[in-house]
């Protein structure tokens, strides 16, 4: 017996799906859409803290998510880092994942007045891999030094003028957590509620296992996916590969809804003709 | 002389001390204990680096393990995997700055890595389509929400209809966020219960008992 059409609609093979989503996924790279792009009030907080930053003050960038998630979260590090290194702010660079060293020189890449304009070890340092999750966490709260003993390059952490400045978490005026899992919460618990250091989420579009902690349970921003890199590179005036990649998030979103509407019409009226 | 360490008490000792240390030195500002919370959590992060070592371990025994049986689909991958780890360890020991190794992370690992996780993008999708039925109220409630988030997160939504960003926004800041609050400090208030009956010595399953 041959099916009816709203069988059909509401089976699919998954092979056309797949097939129907990467056509549609090409079209915005023949054809930007370029749609604009809200700001939201979790993207414009962090904006704004940035702002009142100056080059006295000492952000950490803290990295947890691997190369894997670069296409949802490098436009957001790259916008950052952007921000960070036109308003002079020193940072210090950490991470928990192993392929984290790939990360950093993506960073630099992309943003080359990191390595140009700052100079390393009085305007940036980077202190490596960490392994220990919440404990190290917890430890770097306390005392960054009882820690780490040398940067990734093997230079003795008192040789560097920066790391001179850091103690403890209360000497970042900013605590940004670079995340695709639950760093962040870490961060919130021991620095953040422990010792009043503001922190910044990074993340991917898992928002609400953030959003219960914004504004002011512990999280004083957050950029959640690909469009909160998109609205950063939007307030600082420097499009990237978040703007652009927005159009496929755009195409990939509406192809999802017609999907399941179809699917459901479907559904609906084959069971119909079944009664 | 292993027992020993094995007997229940020991265990809940160590247990004790190193939560008590940790929990006492979060609280109060007294430099001793401080100086005894930074030892003790160093130690932890030495211990994790283990894990490490551990993983390594596993995935060698395990592989070698299909080697040997010659398992159906399976060993010639095992061999890629370890012949490939021989000499990224060989070479990265030596010195990471070099051309295989560089290659081997640039050009085959960040694209692997990149390409799977795009990959479950297209999965969601097929999941969506299939998962997402109204074959009940609560279904249809969660796929109407569902589909609000997304034309709120992605900007055709509001150029679609400038109301669709409005109610997603609803949705998820008053619909979702007071659930997931709830969620959040019940979580919390059953895990300070659990650290307490754990440093008393009540809870076992950590440590293997029963």
């Amino acid at each position: 017996m041959s099916k009816s059409i709203w069988q059909k609609m509401a089976d699919v093979d998954k092979r056309v799906l797949y097939w129907l989503l990467f056509l549609l996924l090409v079209v915005p790279y023949l054809h930007p859409l370029a749609l604009p792009v809200a700001v939201q009030e979790t993207t414009l907080a962090l904006y704004k803290k940035i702002e009142t930053m100056g080059p006295n003050d000492i952000a950490l960038f803290s990295i947890a998510g691997g190369v894997s998630a670069w296409a949802e979260i490098a436009p957001s590090m790259v916008a950052v880092m952007t921000h960070l290194v036109t308003r002079q702010i020193k940072v210090v660079i950490w991470g928990f994942f192993t392929d984290q060293d790939l990360t950093v020189d993506m960073i630099k890449s992309k943003v080359p007045d990191l390595t140009t304009k700052y100079k390393y070890g009085t305007d940036w340092v980077y202190m490596g891999y960490l392994a220990g999750g919440e404990t190290a966490i917890a430890q770097l709260a306390s005392d960054v030094h009882a820690v780490f003993k040398a940067d990734k390059y093997g230079t003795p952490i008192d040789q560097l003028p920066l790391m001179q400045r850091v103690k403890s978490a209360t000497d970042f005026t900013l605590a940004l957590t670079v995340d695709t899992g639950s760093y962040i919460l870490y961060y919130i618990r021991h620095w953040s509620t422990a010792k009043g250091t503001p922190v910044a989420e990074i993340g991917i579009a898992m928002q609400t296992e953030y959003l219960p902690y914004y504004p002011n349970a512990g999280l004083m921003a957050i950029l959640i996916g690909v469009r909160g890199g998109a609205e950063y590179e939007k307030l600082i005036g420097h499009l990237g590969d978040g703007t652009i990649t927005m159009d496929a998030i755009n195409v990939s979103h509406l192809l999802f809804i017609i999907a399941i509407i179809l699917a459901n019409v479907g559904y609906v009226m084959t069971r119909r003709e079944k009664k | 002389m292993s027992s020993i360490f094995r007997k229940r008490e020991v265990i809940l000792f160590v247990t004790g001390i190193v939560g008590g240390i940790n929990l006492f030195e979060y609280f109060f500002a007294v430099k001793p204990v401080a100086d005894a919370a930074t030892i003790v959590r160093n130690w932890a992060i030495i211990v994790s680096i283990f894990a490490l070592g551990l993983g390594i371990f596993n995935a060698v025994r395990i592989h070698s393990g299909h080697i040997r049986r010659r398992t159906k689909n399976q060993w010639p991958f095992s061999v890629f995997l370890l012949v490939y780890f021989v000499l990224l360890t060989i070479i990265g020991l030596w010195s990471t700055q070099n051309v295989i190794y560089d290659w081997s992370f640039k050009y085959v690992y960040t694209s692997l890595s990149s390409t799977f996780y795009a990959l479950t993008g297209f999965y969601i999708f097929s999941a969506c389509y299939r998962a997402f039925r109204a074959r009940s109220v609560e279904a249809t409630i969660l796929i109407v929400s569902g589909a609000l988030i997304m034309l709120r997160n992605a900007p055709i939504g509001e150029v679609i209809w400038k109301g669709f960003p409005i109610i997603g926004e609803w949705v998820l800041m008053q619909g979702q966020l007071g659930g997931m609050r709830t969620l959040a400090l019940v979580g919390g208030v059953g895990l300070i219960f659990f650290g307490f009956r754990t440093l008393l010595g009540l809870e076992k399953g950590y440590y293997g008992g029963e």
